[in-house]
This record gives C-alpha cells, sequence and structure tokens, in this order.
C-alpha cells in the first residue's frame, strides 16, 4: 500500500447535487439511489495511478446542508483538492457556485498568510484545484443548466470543469483523476510546497526528502516569525 | 501549577502599606485604574494586582473585573505582558479546583458556594460572548509564551467546566480547530503537552470535532510525538497522546476507516514490538501506556462496530504483523497479568469471526516445554482455580472468539474429546475442558461449560458428535456418556454456578438438535428433575434463574421433539408441563430469566463483564438462544397460554419484545441493504445486456449490409452509423466510413447494374439494326433482279439518267456514311480507352483494399472485432471491385463487339452502296424509282445511325459515371489511410489528407 504521493480532497457543493454519490462511485463502483443526508462529514479514500506513480487520494465528503456549513469550512485549510459540485437539473445549485468559491478561496487561505510569512509565493494561496462538476448528466431530459454555461463559469474563475453522472458512472472517474493530475503538475512545477502539510499534499513513506530546502523554511519556522511585531 | 502557586503566593506575601482596605475595595480600585488609566505601565500594573487577588478574592475578581480585563485582551493586544497578566487573572478565575488560599476567605466572606461550581459559573458568563472565544483563538496567533501558554490553559479551564457550549463556539469558529492544532508543532513542550489535553477535552463527545482534528493530520502528531517520547517507556505524554487518539476513534466509523485507509494501523505495530526490547521493566506509567495502546486496537476491532470496518481492520492487522507482535506479547515472560489479560481480550477481538486469524491462533505455539499449542496453554490457566480471575475470564473470552463462526475450530475441540484420538501422553482441549467440568471449583465448572458449549453454537453436526464422546469417572467402572455425567453432576446438588454453566450446556447442545433431544430423554432421570426444579418454590434470586432455565430445558425438549421417544413425546410432555407445573408457572419462571439484570448485562455484549466469581450467570452466545426461543418455547409447551398471555404486558415483555423488534430491525436493515446491492447488480447486469443487446444488433445490422452487398441486391440500408456507440467514439468513425464505403459501393453496384441494362438494351439495337440491314440487302438484291429485267427492255435511253442516279448515291454514302462512321470509331476507341483507364484503376484499387486489410493491424483486443470486421468490409470491397472489374471487362468486350458489328455495319452499308451503284448503272431508265426507294432505305438507315450514335453517347455518359464513382471509391479507400495514385482528382487532395490524418490520429490512440 505504498504511495508517492497523498493528496487530500475535499467534496463541496449544494445539498443533494450528488457529492456522496459520486463518492460512492468513484471509491466503491456502486450507485445508491437513495443516500442519507450526509451529517458533517464522512471519509472514503482509494489508490489512482499517474505517470505511473501511485497516489492516494484521501477524499472528504462534506455536507451540503446550510446547518452544517460551519463544520465544513474547517476542511478547505488543508486540502489539495476540491470538487465543486452543482446539479445539472436544477438551476439554483448552479447560481449557489459563486458563494461555494468564495467560501473555499477564503477559507483556504486565511490560515496560511500567517503560517507562511516569508515565503511570499505561498502568501496569496489559492494552489486549491478545483474542479467544477455538473452532475446528474443522465438526466439530460430535466436540464436547467447548458454544458455551456459551466464551461463559461469554469473558464472566468480559473476552474477545471465536466459534466458527471454519478449514476451512470459517466466521467466520475475522470473527474478525481483530472484533479490529482492537475495537483500532480502543479507539484512538477513547484507550485505547492510538498512538505507543508497545510497544502494537503503528503510525499509517500518511501519518496521522503529527495527535493527539501527546494522550496525555501516554509512551516515550523515560518510560525515563529510572528512573534516579532 | 506550582510555579504560578508561588507566584501568587509571594505577590500576596509582601504587606500592603497603610491600613488594611478590603478585598472588595481593592479590586474596585484596581478595575478603576485598568479602566481608566491612560499609562500603559498603569494599566499593567494594575492588571498584575488583578492577577494576584484572583486566586484569594475570586469572586470578587470574577464578578466585577471580567470585562475589564476582556476589554484589556482587545485593546492591550499588542503587549504582551499585560496579556499574560489579565489571561492569568481568568484562568485563576475559571479554575475547576479550590484554591487553599480561597477556602479560608470564602468561609469568611461568603460562606458560599462551591469553587467548580464557581469555576464553572464564570466560565459560562465568558463564554456568552461568542467574541471572547474567538479573541483566545486568535491570540493563540501569537508566539510569545507569555501570551500562548496561559491561552492554552484557559481554554482548557474553560472546555473542562463547559464542554459542550465551548465545543460548539470552536466548531464555528473559523480554522479555529486548525489554530489549536498547529500549537501540536511548538517546538516548547509545556504548551504542546497542554494542547493534547486541550484537544482531549475538545473531542470527548463530539464527532464532528473528532473528525476535524482528524483531518488536520492529528493522526500524523500524535505518532510522531509517540514516537519521540519513546513509544511505552515515554511517560505521561504518550498516555495523553493515547487518550486523544481513543477519543478520536471510539464510536467514530468515519474517523475509523480514515485511521485504516491512512495506513495507520501498520505504525501502531511499533507499539508492541519495542516495549520487549526494552530494560526498563514495567513501571506504572508503561503499564497504563501499554493498556492504552491496547484499548486503542481494541476499538477498531470491537464486535459492537461495522462488521465490514471489523473485518478489513482484522484483515490489515494480521497482514501487518501486529497480531503476531500481540501474540508474542501474550507469550512472553514478566508481563503484568493486566497486561496479559488485556492482551489476550485484545487478541481475542482481532481473531474473533475472521477465518484467517483464527487460523494463524491454531497455529501458534507456546515456548513451554514440550511446546504446546496456545490455545492449550491458555485453557490451563483457564481451569486453574489459582489463577486471577480476570485472566480466566479473558481466556473464555478468548476461547469464544476463537470459535465464533469457525466451524473447523468447533470440529477441532470436539475431536480431542472422541475416545479414538485420545492420547494419554498429551494435553488436549477436550481433556482440559472435561477436567474443568469436574473439577470441584465451581467457577472452572462454569468456565468450560460455557466454553464446550461454544463448540456446539449454532453446528448441528458437532451437537451429534459430541452426543458419542464417553468419560471414564474412575478406574474400573464403565464409561458415561458426557450427557450422563452431565445430568449427575446436575442431580449431585452442586453449587448454583456449576448448575448454571450445565444447563447453559445442555440447552446449546438440545436447541435444534431432536437426536440431542431423544438421547437426553432416554436419560432416565432427566425429565424428573427438570419438573421437580421448575416446580419449586424457592426464592432466592439465583435459585430462580436456575429454575428458568430447567423451564427452558424442558421447553426445549417439546419444542424440538420429534416423537421418536415413547414415553416422552412432545404431547405427553406438555400434558406432564400442565398438570404437574401449571402452564403459568412454567412461563413465569422462564419470564424470570430475562427480567435479571445479568442477563440484560450479557446479552448486551460479547465480551464478558464480570469482574468477580459472583458476576458470573450468563453467557452472551446463551442469552441471543434464549432471545430467539423463549417466545417459541412458551408455545411449544403451553399453547392454551400463548393466546390468553396478550391480555396481561409487563415491561419485562415488552422490553424483550423491543429486544425483538430492534434484532429483526436491524436483520431487515440488514436484508435491505443486501437487497438494495443485489438490485444495484441487477441493474448493472441489465445494464450490461442491454449494451451487449445493442452491440448485437448493430453487428447484425452490419451483417445485414454485408449481406445485402454480397447479394448485389438494389435495397441497401443507408448506413449502419445509427446504432448507438456511446462506449467507443472511434468505433464510430469507423462505422461512419464504414456505412458510407458500403452504400457507396451499393450505388456503384446499382450503376453497373444500369450499365449492363443499357448495354444489353445497345446490343439489342444492334441487332435489330443488322436484320434490318440484313433486310435493306435482300431488297436490293430484288431490286437488282428487277434492273435485270429491266435490262432487257432497255439498254440506252436511262443510261445518263442511271449514271446521274447513281453518282448521287455514291455521293450521298460518301457524303454521309463514311465520316460518321469514322466518329463513331473515334468514340468508340476513346470510349475503349476510357474503360481501359478505369479497368487500371480498379486494378489498383483492388491492390490498395487487398493492402488495407493486410495492414491494418488488429489494435488491442478490444476493438478486434471491429477490426475484423473493417477487414471483411475489405474483402467485400475487394469482392465488389474484382466483380466490377470483371463486369467493366465484359463491357469491354461488348464494346469491341459493337465496334466489329459497326464496322461490319460499314462494310455492309458500303457494299449496299456499291450494289446500289452498280444497279443505278444498270437499270439506267427504270432506276428513277428504285432509286428513290435505295435513297429513303438510306435516309432511314442514316437516322438509325443517329440513334446508334446517341445511345454511344450515353455510354459514354455511364462511363463518366462510373468513372466518378470509382473516383469517390478511391476518397474513401484513402480515408482509410490508404495511398491511392491518381493524377486525376488533385482537386481534392487537401479533403483526403485531411481525413487520412484523422484516421493516422485515431490509430495512434489506439496504439
Amino acid at each position: 500500500m505504498s504511495y508517492a504521493y497523498l493528496f487530500k480532497y475535499i467534496i463541496i457543493g449544494d445539498t443533494g447535487v450528488g457529492k456522496s454519490c459520486l463518492l460512492l462511485q468513484f471509491t466503491d463502483k456502486r450507485f445508491q439511489p437513495v443516500h442519507d443526508l450526509t451529517i458533517g462529514v464522512e471519509f472514503g479514500a482509494r489508490m489512482i495511478t499517474i505517470d505511473n506513480k501511485q497516489i492516494k487520494l484521501q477524499i472528504w465528503d462534506t455536507a451540503g446542508q446550510e446547518a452544517f456549513r460551519s463544520i465544513t469550512r474547517s476542511y478547505y485549510r488543508g486540502a489539495a483538492g476540491a470538487l465543486l459540485v452543482y446539479d445539472i437539473t436544477r438551476r439554483e445549485t448552479f447560481n449557489h457556485l459563486t458563494q461555494w468559491l468564495e467560501d473555499a478561496r477564503q477559507h483556504s487561505n486565511s490560515n496560511m498568510v500567517i503560517m507562511l510569512i516569508g515565503n511570499k509565493r505561498q502568501h496569496s494561496n489559492s494552489n486549491m484545484v478545483i474542479m467544477l462538476i455538473g452532475n446528474k448528466s443522465d438526466l439530460d431530459s430535466r436540464r436547467e443548466v447548458k454544458r455551456e454555461e459551466g464551461e463559461a463559469f469554469a473558464r472566468e474563475h480559473g476552474l477545471v470543469f465536466m459534466e458527471t453522472s454519478a449514476k451512470t458512472a459517466a466521467n466520475v472517474e475522470e473527474a478525481f483523476i483530472n484533479t490529482a493530475r492537475e495537483i500532480y503538475e502543479k507539484i512538477q512545477e513547484g507550485v505547492f510546497d510538498v512538505h507543508n502539510e497545510a497544502n494537503g499534499i503528503k510525499i509517500g513513506p518511501q519518496h521522503s526528502p529527495s527535493g527539501a530546502g527546494l522550496t525555501g523554511n516554509p512551516g515550523a519556522a515560518g510560525g515563529q516569525g510572528g512573534g516579532c511585531c | 501549577m506550582d510555579y504560578f502557586r508561588s507566584v501568587t503566593q509571594t505577590v500576596l506575601g509582601t504587606p500592603q502599606p497603610g491600613h488594611q482596605p478590603t478585598g472588595a475595595e481593592t479590586v474596585e480600585r484596581l478595575i478603576d485604574r485598568v479602566q481608566s488609566s491612560t499609562l500603559l505601565e498603569d494599566r499593567r500594573d494594575g492588571c498584575r494586582a488583578l492577577k494576584a487577588m484572583s486566586r484569594k478574592y475570586r469572586v470578587l475578581v470574577g464578578a466585577h473585573a471580567m470585562d475589564t480585563l476582556t476589554q484589556v485582551l482587545e485593546a492591550d493586544r499588542n503587549d504582551h505582558e499585560i496579556v499574560n497578566y489579565a489571561i492569568e487573572s481568568l484562568v485563576n478565575v475559571t479554575g475547576p479546583e479550590e484554591y487553599p488560599e480561597e477556602a479560608e476567605e470564602g468561609e469568611e466572606a461568603l460562606g458560599g458556594p462551591q469553587s467548580s461550581a464557581l469555576g464553572e459559573q464564570f466560565t459560562e458568563i465568558f463564554t456568552k460572548r461568542r467574541e471572547n472565544i474567538e479573541l483566545l483563538i486568535n491570540l493563540l496567533d501569537e508566539f510569545d509564551f507569555k501570551v500562548r501558554y496561559p491561552t492554552v490553559k484557559l481554554l482548557t479551564n474553560l472546555l473542562k467546566n463547559r464542554p459542550k457550549d465551548l465545543q460548539e463556539v470552536i466548531l464555528v469558529i473559523p480554522s479555529g480547530v486548525s489554530k489549536l492544532m498547529d500549537l501540536l508543532s511548538d517546538s516548547r513542550e509545556v504548551i504542546r503537552n497542554d494542547t493534547l489535553l486541550l484537544l482531549t477535552q475538545l473531542t470527548k463527545n463530539n464527532t464532528n470535532l473528532q473528525k476535524i482534528v482528524a483531518f488536520e493530520n492529528g493522526y500524523d502528531h500524535l505518532f510522531e510525538i509517540i514516537k519521540g517520547e519513546g513509544y511505552a517507556d515515554g511517560g505521561v505524554v504518550v498516555e495523553d497522546c493515547l487518550t486523544l487518539m481513543l477519543n478520536l476513534l471510539r464510536n467514530n466509523p468515519s474517523n475509523q476507516t480514515f485511521f485504516k485507509e491512512g495506513s495507520y494501523i501498520q505504525r501502531l505495530t511499533s507499539f508492541f514490538t519495542l516495549p520487549l526490547d526494552s530494560e526498563e521493566g514495567w513501571s506504572a506509567q508503561k503499564v497504563t501506556n501499554i493498556h492504552y495502546m491496547l484499548q486503542l486496537v481494541r476499538t477498531l476491532v470491537a464486535p459492537q462496530n461495522a462488521a465490514q470496518t471489523v473485518t478489513s481492520c482484522q484483515k490489515v492487522m494480521s497482514q501487518c504483523g501486529l497480531l503476531q507482535a500481540l501474540t508474542s506479547l501474550l507469550m512472553a515472560s514478566g508481563v503484568p497479568v493486566d497486561i496479559l489479560t488485556d492482551t489476550i481480550s485484545t487478541v481475542s477481538d482481532t481473531i474473533r469471526g475472521s477465518h484467517a486469524n483464527q487460523e494463524f491462533f491454531t497455529s501458534m505455539m507456546a515456548p513451554s516445554t514440550p511446546p504446546r499449542p496456545a490455545i492449550v496453554t491458555l485453557l490451563m490457566s483457564m481451569v486453574n482455580d489459582k489463577q486471577p480471575f480476570i485472566l480466566r475470564c479473558a481466556v473464555l473470552y478468548c476461547f469464544q472468539c476463537f470459535l465464533y463462526r469457525n466451524q473447523t475450530g468447533q470440529a477441532q475441540i470436539v475431536q480431542t474429546l472422541l475416545p479414538q484420538t485420545a492420547d494419554a501422553s498429551l494435553v488436549t482441549a477436550g481433556q482440559l475442558l472435561c477436567s474443568g467440568l469436574f473439577s470441584p471449583d465451581p467457577v472452572s465448572n462454569w468456565f468450560a461449560a460455557v466454553a464446550l458449549s461454544h463448540s456446539l453454537v449454532d453446528n448441528a453436526t458437532q451437537k451429534e458428535h459430541m452426543l458419542r464422546v464417553q468419560l471414564t469417572t474412575s478406574v474400573g467402572s464403565p464409561p458415561v456418556s458426557l450427557m450422563q455425567q452431565c445430568m449427575s453432576i446436575l442431580q449431585a446438588g452442586t453449587k448454583v454456578l456449576t448448575r448454571f454453566g450445565i444447563l447453559m450446556l445442555l440447552s446449546t447442545w438440545l436447541a435444534h438438535s431432536p437426536v440431542a433431544v431423544h438421547t437426553f430423554l432416554t436419560i432416565s432421570s432427566a425429565v424428573p428433575y427438570l419438573t421437580t426444579h421448575v416446580s419449586a418454590n424457592e426464592h432466592d434470586e439465583l435459585e430462580m434463574v436456575c429454575q428458568g432455565l430447567c423451564a427452558f430445558l424442558l421447553g426445549l425438549c417439546v419444542q424440538f421433539n420429534d416423537g421418536s421417544n415413547t414415553s416422552f413425546s412432545g404431547d405427553s410432555l406438555r400434558q406432564l408441563v400442565t398438570d404437574r407445573i401449571g402452564a403459568e408457572t412454567f412461563s413465569d419462571k422462564l419470564g424470570n430469566i430475562s427480567r435479571t439484570e445479568a442477563y440484560t448485562k450479557a446479552a448486551k455484549s460479547p465480551q464478558l463483564l464480570a469482574k468477580q466469581p459472583s458476576e458470573l450467570v450468563f453467557d452472551h452466545e446463551f442469552c441471543r438462544l434464549f432471545k430467539s426461543l423463549e417466545v417459541s418455547c412458551v408455545r411449544a409447551v403451553t399453547p392454551q397460554l400463548a393466546g390468553s398471555s396478550s391480555t396481561e404486558v409487563t415491561p419485562a415483555e415488552v422490553t424483550k419484545y423491543k429486544d425483538i423488534i430492534r434484532d429483526q430491525d436491524a436483520e431487515i436493515t440488514q436484508m435491505r441493504e443486501k437487497f438494495a446491492s443485489f438490485e444495484a447488480t441487477l441493474s448493472q447486469m441489465h445494464k450490461e445486456k442491454e449494451n451487449l443487446a445493442a452491440e448485437l444488433q448493430q453487428l447484425s445490422d452490419e451483417n445485414t449490409v454485408l449481406k445485402a452487398q454480397q447479394g448485389i441486391s438494389v435495397k441497401v440500408p443507408e448506413s449502419t452509423s445509427d446504432v448507438p456507440n456511446a462506449s467507443d467514439e472511434r468505433g464510430d468513425n469507423e462505422s461512419d466510413t464504414k456505412g458510407q464505403v458500403s452504400s457507396d459501393l451499393a450505388t456503384l453496384q446499382q450503376q453497373l447494374l444500369e450499365m449492363t441494362h443499357a448495354r444489353d438494351y445497345y446490343y439489342y439495337e444492334m441487332y435489330k439494326k443488322d436484320t434490318e440491314l440484313t433486310a435493306l440487302q435482300q431488297q436490293q438484291q430484288q431490286s437488282q433482279e428487277q434492273e435485270q429485267v429491266q435490262q432487257v427492255v432497255s439498254t440506252n435511253e436511262a443510261k445518263v439518267e442511271s449514271q446521274q442516279g447513281r453518282q448521287n448515291a455514291a455521293d450521298f454514302f460518301d457524303s454521309l456514311s463514311n465520316p460518321e462512321m469514322e466518329n463513331l470509331r473515334k468514340q468508340l476507341e476513346d470510349l475503349q480507352l476510357v474503360l481501359y483507364n478505369k479497368d487500371s484503376e480498379i486494378q489498383q484499387l483492388k491492390d490498395t483494399v487487398s493492402q488495407t486489410s493486410v495492414l491494418t493491424p488488429p489494435p488491442d483486443s478490444q476493438n478486434g472485432i471491429q477490426v475484423k470486421k473493417i477487414c471483411e468490409e475489405n474483402n467485400e470491397a475487394y469482392g465488389i471491385n474484382s466483380l466490377l472489374e470483371e463486369e467493366n471487362a465484359t463491357l469491354r468486350q461488348q464494346i469491341k463487339e459493337y465496334e466489329i458489328h459497326v464496322k461490319q455495319l460499314q462494310t455492309q452499308l458500303e457494299t449496299s452502296a456499291a450494289m446500289a451503284a452498280a444497279a443505278t448503272a444498270a437499270t439506267m431508265t427504270k432506276g428513277t424509282s428504285a432509286d428513290a426507294s435505295a435513297l429513303s432505305r438510306c435516309k432511314h438507315l442514316e437516322y438509325e445511325l443517329d440513334c446508334l450514335k446517341r445511345e454511344q453517347e450515353d455510354l459514354l455518359v455511364l462511363v463518366t459515371d462510373q468513372e466518378s464513382k470509382v473516383a469517390e471509391y478511391r476518397r474513401k479507400l484513402r480515408a482509410y489511410g490508404e495511398e491511392v495514385t491518381d493524377d486525376e482528382d488533385d482537386d481534392e487532395d487537401g479533403e483526403n489528407f485531411n481525413l487520412s490524418d484523422a484516421y493516422d490520429d485515431d490509430l495512434d490512440e489506439l496504439q
């Protein structure tokens, strides 16, 4: 069960858009037509391969209901990737995307700035890879949000876009894997600092510090800088 | 804490100048100073003094200064010293413990409330403002020890006093938990260690916070700290880490899954491999630490967890060597008893219901001389009354777990009891159990009986085998059966604990086994013993349980009676109960069992919870059996009662039914889940079936098309590309092209067919003309004869005229026939040339098609069928091409023939013209009329020729058509990626390149 990298994901979006079903389809390859409301946050995991490297995905599936919003916010920080899901048959879930995005961007980095003083590149961190997902693509007859609209939104906000169906499993695999690929590429480009846990990335046990010291002095030392003012 | 105490004492110790103001006055003055002073120094001094008074005058400071102190935290945040004083004051005010100096003062001034209640009250006041907590959390950003450390302490105090409120507030503060988690990385150990306590308080009974802490790499942090501290030898910090980790995992399936998926179980192994190597012995702290470590393992595989999680955890544990490490700890010498007990229980949970792990346990050998199986060694301590009670309980639980859902294990145990395998030199499990059963120690009896009953649970085969067990009680006396011996023990009137054990063993034995019931009823003393006991009138609680057990056993004899025993058939037993005991007494005695506290306790969990022998009554598996059979037992024995008893419902019965309903509910849920999964599989299969059907349809469609093409049928389906093929876009493309090609081929075929028709028609016309020409010839001969007749009549007269006429005719033929014929021939030659060209093209096409079929290798197995189809198509095309070629060859042949015919026609015309000229020359005078007729004939002929010419043009058009079709066909082939050399359609090259490029791309993708 060794892996080269471990990525943490979160799945966010309005209630009932099929977040838990996406996760279930991805981890267990099955579809449950009637799914209980998620309480708080649920966990799932799977191994994938990118570039001949084993990558472990740890996925936190959050509750979409407003009541749990404060709990789920705690998971933004520390996630390398987010799957932002809406339902193509319900316009309002699409309309709420901006709010979700703001939430994600706000909470994924609020603490980061303090943690990483002196590391400018991380300063305005929104390195989190966000994949926009229009779910329930099998229900084309009841479609309320055009594919083009999703594409346009994604383009505008710098997200990756896909339409999926947790029911037929169409594009589900791709959604998770493409997100991982995006993160992987960012690591290769040196955008992500893999030694900072708050980024939601871990190096596997056998791949320990080969490129240490490459990204300056993150983490623990950064915290001490706070006391000097 | 001592540090602070000393500090405060020092401060308090300094004598106040002047007269002694009361505490209230001083606090008042200090608050005023802190609030109104403009100088930071003054405010700082005020805070320092407040802090000093916050212990002794806790009520005063708490009641009056809290707002002021909070304001200081907000306003003077940048001065770490004043913040430190303010927070320290709050720590003192909210402290849950009572201060010695406060007690003195409290008695004097207020005589007042308990200090722990005080702390809680102040906590409530402070927590009411959510902003206060947010302020504290934000203060954690300060790195300065003076700020960070007391803040952690204050938060811990608040959490201890009002956990629920605080947890809720921290949960909604953005990054609240994150900031607390960051403290675990603090390089100052004091802060890190206090953070551990803080997090333990924070995560107590709050699933959401537990999950967030786990998400924030909680496990990693904790494992790092434990490792850094030296595992079990690491002191109290390790204990704190383990407590926190237990908090995160207990009753939290999501976190348990995360623990397993995060490969943390593997890291647990090192917990148990290292302590054995260390030389430090077993300090109290180490024992505690290992105790928590074992708890951690048990939390993951507890029988109360979801079965799926337990199974996967058990698997990982055996794979990563954790089970091996635990068993070696079990076998190690010098391990303290409580740790050994815990280890046995942990191993038990790890093997429970997991066949692989149970097998591993069977194969385990104890390091004794001679080496014995670990099970035997463990059983030895179970039946040894010198061993500690809790250890013996743990061994019984271990034995139960070993046999739980393990038919092989049950068979092995029963096997050791059977006569043929008894080997005197070896100590076996069976021997030990029997010796336990008959030992004078009632606890041993109980343990051994329960252990034996577990080798019979849900296993009809072993119930029968056990009947064959014979025992030798004393030397010389004949052997008796085990069941007989059990009855003898019961009748001997032994201790109640022994009877519990034996009765439970017998109940398990008889349940669902008519053979065992039959054997039991043949024991003459059995039924009388039971009836006597059921009807006994003792009111001791334990005796009543015993009566209940007897009633249950009697009930089982009725319920599972196959009637083979004539003296005690079901009916006669029923009669016996009614007569001797009374139906109501019977059901009442039976009901006594489920009414006892011991029953409820034992039914709750499979683990043995008894702390001392007096707590031993029921076994968990027996409770399960009793619950499932109690109702049917009453119904079987007293059918007349079953109906009437519904009027009166005792609370115990309600709980019983509730239990049953709960069980059924669980079963229904399980079934439902199973059903759902089955349904999912079914729908998936349906989907697959549909896909397959669609594919089949597609294939058959294609097949039809191919067949149609083969039969050169005119009705060719337009295209096969309409058939959906979502799985493979490339497949779509291919089938598109294929469809086009096939339809093109079809049109080509049709064209050919039409051409053949045209040619036939042409041929027919030719034939007609030929016959006409023959007719003309005959007429001319006739006219010749006429002329010869006329020649006799007049020779000179018409000489000039006939000469003139002959001249005319010749002129006419010269002017008309010859150039037209020449034209015709030229056209024919052209046609021939075109046909030849086309022919060679077709030859080329044929070559390329055959190349395509050869060059298109099967890209991969999935597309194999499709490629095969393409090949077939290509072959088809090849066949059609050769057909085309043949057709063309025949066409050319026909045209050649036609040419010959035309030539013949021409020569015939010439000869006829010549003959006509001769005739005119001969006729002279009377030839005018003949000439005229010849002229009209010639005109007719001319017309015919015209027709011929037109038809030839038609043919030419058709050939051109065909040619263009061939060009199109060639283009299609290009689309397949084949090089088709032709100079005529340069203008289409651009498009062709695109097509072939796309095809190449597809090929690349496939490869």
